[in-house]
């Protein structure tokens, strides 16, 4: 029997080659906007942080994915309960009617999310470390905002896919639906981004005031959930187009008014708003100025920041 | 930009915040190297790196970093790198997240981005910990993170500001011995801005001194420790003799407490010193080179430019 061959030990060992250089690609302003946008993206569904971070956002766009969800069931439910048609007879919510149930949660999603992406960089000073580099305060701060308008798409338009799918599922023939109710596709994700860059907006230039997200968030929350009441009240009482005027001044309605022209349906939340009597060019120049110009408040805020 | 050029040029630079001058009529050159930028609270050095980073526009006068306007170019700040003095760092998420997403923002890949940060905080001694929240640091780890966010993407030049804030007697040494590698090892240029003179003195290769928003002083390190070198002397006899020996040989001499403190300190001081006992009959206790504190720097006015 010969001897096993001698095996030659193998050892590892570590060099330290020092310090290199980089000498690859700088890829300029465009990069720096772009990793603001993805860190944005991050801290609004809290990844890369702790748990604590993600369980608002992601509680929020589960509620609201589950609201789309329990409106599909219950339309299919009536569908097989009550046969071919039903649930249209029905008149069950659908499409048109989902950002009218759903408009207070998006709100509150903002309110309780877009702060992070604002007031903790002013907190710490971290926004002094973005300045220096080869990003504005503009690129910063659209960009910013371009991050968390992107959430809030994803917020507004998944429970509505899941809506759809489960309707055409419901239907004893899905692609007959689908040919027939196509048109909402288009419909939904447009009164999506409305309601999307309002509540984009208004969240974001709350917390371009102070750098504690807790004061921002109660602002919000006040703003879109006590003006609702107060405003429906107060116009009921005096009536007349004073009436109409004040019922402008329902914060959660005025996107909604904006779905409901696209729809050519009214809401049940704001079928008994006076303020839908004073016309669709009014309701949408409202919309546009409620978006518009707190758009350039929050824009000439940053636009001269520096650290 | 031309071999050998000065990174940093700023002429007749003012800064004006309505009637308070902060920067007035500056004329600076930084070459490659560690600059120190000395000055008391107030003296204009804050101001003086943020129109470097480009972030104010100058009331009058002109800068140019590695060769740009940084106010007309702001991807220039894609080569420099600034470590600010206050807080600045975000609690919640780890150093290599931090480090990759600065790396980012300068202008890298994410794929380089990522690789960068990890070599960078080897480099800054944080390699073990990276993974960790910040918050959970110590304020030496801090200041290692925030040298690496300044250094993450290779900058040409990097401004520090107060790198030793809130440091220990050690963590100090460390953070100084991180500067000095800065530029030796990586081949970065410094501009450190401080007030403490120590920290300058040890770890500058030049000195740019501000008060009150003017450049009182600058020159090679060499050049300040030539001229604040003294010597030290103290006998047990005869000390007014020895003095009036000194002064016939031509040496300034002042009273220094016990002892006697001789100006500008060159070979030939020695050989009068010997020559000047020998002749006063005063028996030496104590003979040792001495510095005059970079602080009397700053309440000299003029001096070299």
């Amino acid at each position: 029997m010969s001897a096993p061959a001698p095996t030659r030990a193998t050892t590892g060992t570590v060099f330290d080659i020092g310090y290199q250089p980089y000498t690859g690609a700088r890829e300029g302003r465009g990069s720096g906007r772009r990793a603001v946008f993805k860190d944005g993206l991050r801290i609004s569904l809290g990844l890369g942080r702790g748990p604590r971070a993600k369980v608002l956002p992601w509680f929020f766009i589960a509620l609201l994915a589950s609201i789309g969800l329990v409106m599909a069931l219950v339309a299919g439910a009536v569908e097989r309960l009550g046969g071919p048609g039903s649930a249209a007879e029905a008149n069950l919510p659908s499409h048109s009617d989902f950002y009218g149930i759903a408009s207070i949660i998006l709100f509150l999603f903002a309110a309780v999310v877009a702060p992070e992406l604002l007031c903790r960089d002013r907190r710490e000073g971290t926004i002094s470390l973005y300045l220096v580099r080869p990003v504005t305060g503009s690129d910063y701060v659209l960009a910013r905002w371009l991050a968390f308008l992107a959430v809030m798409l994803v917020a507004a338009w998944l429970p509505q896919f899941i809506l759809l799918l489960g309707l055409a599922a419901g239907d004893p023939s899905p692609t007959t639906y689908m040919a027939a109710h196509w048109l909402d596709i288009p419909k939904f994700l447009l009164a999506g981004i409305a309601m999307a860059v309002y509540a984009t907006t208004l969240a974001l230039l709350a917390s371009s005031f102070t750098t504690r997200r807790a004061y921002a968030s109660v602002f919000l929350v006040g703003l879109f959930v006590i003006t609702a009441p107060f405003t429906i009240g107060l116009a009921s009482e005096i009536g007349g187009k004073a009436g109409q005027w004040i019922s402008m001044f329902n914060l959660t309605n005025i996107p909604v008014h904006v779905n409901d022209l696209i729809f050519g349906k009214v809401s049940e939340i704001t079928s008994e708003a006076p303020a839908r009597e004073l016309g669709g060019t009014v309701l949408v120049a409202w919309y546009f100025a409620w978006t518009i110009v707190p758009m350039v408040v929050l824009w000439g805020r940053y636009r001269r920041l520096t650290p | 930009m031309t071999p050998g050029a000065p990174l940093v040029t700023a002429s007749r630079l003012t800064k004006q915040f309505g009637e308070v001058v902060a920067l007035n009529e500056a004329d600076i050159s930084i070459p490659a190297g560690i600059t120190g930028l000395l000055g008391e609270n107030g003296a204009g050095k804050s101001t003086a790196i943020k129109l470097f980073l480009g972030l104010l526009r100058p009331t009058t006068g002109s800068v140019s970093v590695l060769g740009e306007n940084p106010v007309e170019n702001i991807v220039v700040r894609g080569r420099l790198g600034y470590m600010p003095e206050h807080d600045c760092l975000p609690t919640q998420v780890s150093a290599a997240e931090f480090l990759t997403h600065m790396a980012e923002l300068s202008g890298l890949p994410p794929s380089s981005a990522r690789t960068r940060a990890a070599d960078t905080l080897r480099h800054t001694g944080l390699f073990e910990e990276r993974y960790r929240a910040i918050g959970g640091y110590s304020t030496g780890m801090k200041q290692r993170v925030k040298l690496g966010q300044a250094l993450v993407h290779d900058p040409a030049f990097v401004f520090l500001d107060e790198p030793t804030a809130g440091l220990d007697p050690l963590g100090r040494e460390d953070m100084l011995t991180l500067v000095r590698k800065t530029h030796r090892e990586f081949g970065i240029s410094v501009l450190l801005s401080s007030h403490l003179m120590a920290d300058v003195e040890r770890t500058c290769d030049r000195i740019i001194v501000l008060q009150g928003g003017r450049v009182v002083q600058s020159g090679e390190v060499g050049h300040f420790t030539k001229e604040t070198a003294t010597v030290f002397i103290e006998v047990d006899l005869n000390r007014e003799r020895l003095i009036a020996a000194l002064e016939r040989r031509g040496v300034a001499v002042a009273a220094d407490g016990s002892g006697l403190t001789i100006e500008g300190a060159d070979e030939s001081v020695y050989d009068h010193v010997r020559d000047a006992l020998v002749e006063a009959e005063a028996p030496l206790r104590r003979m040792a080179p001495r510095r005059r504190a970079l602080a009397e720097l700053f309440s000299r006015e003029g001096g070299t430019r």
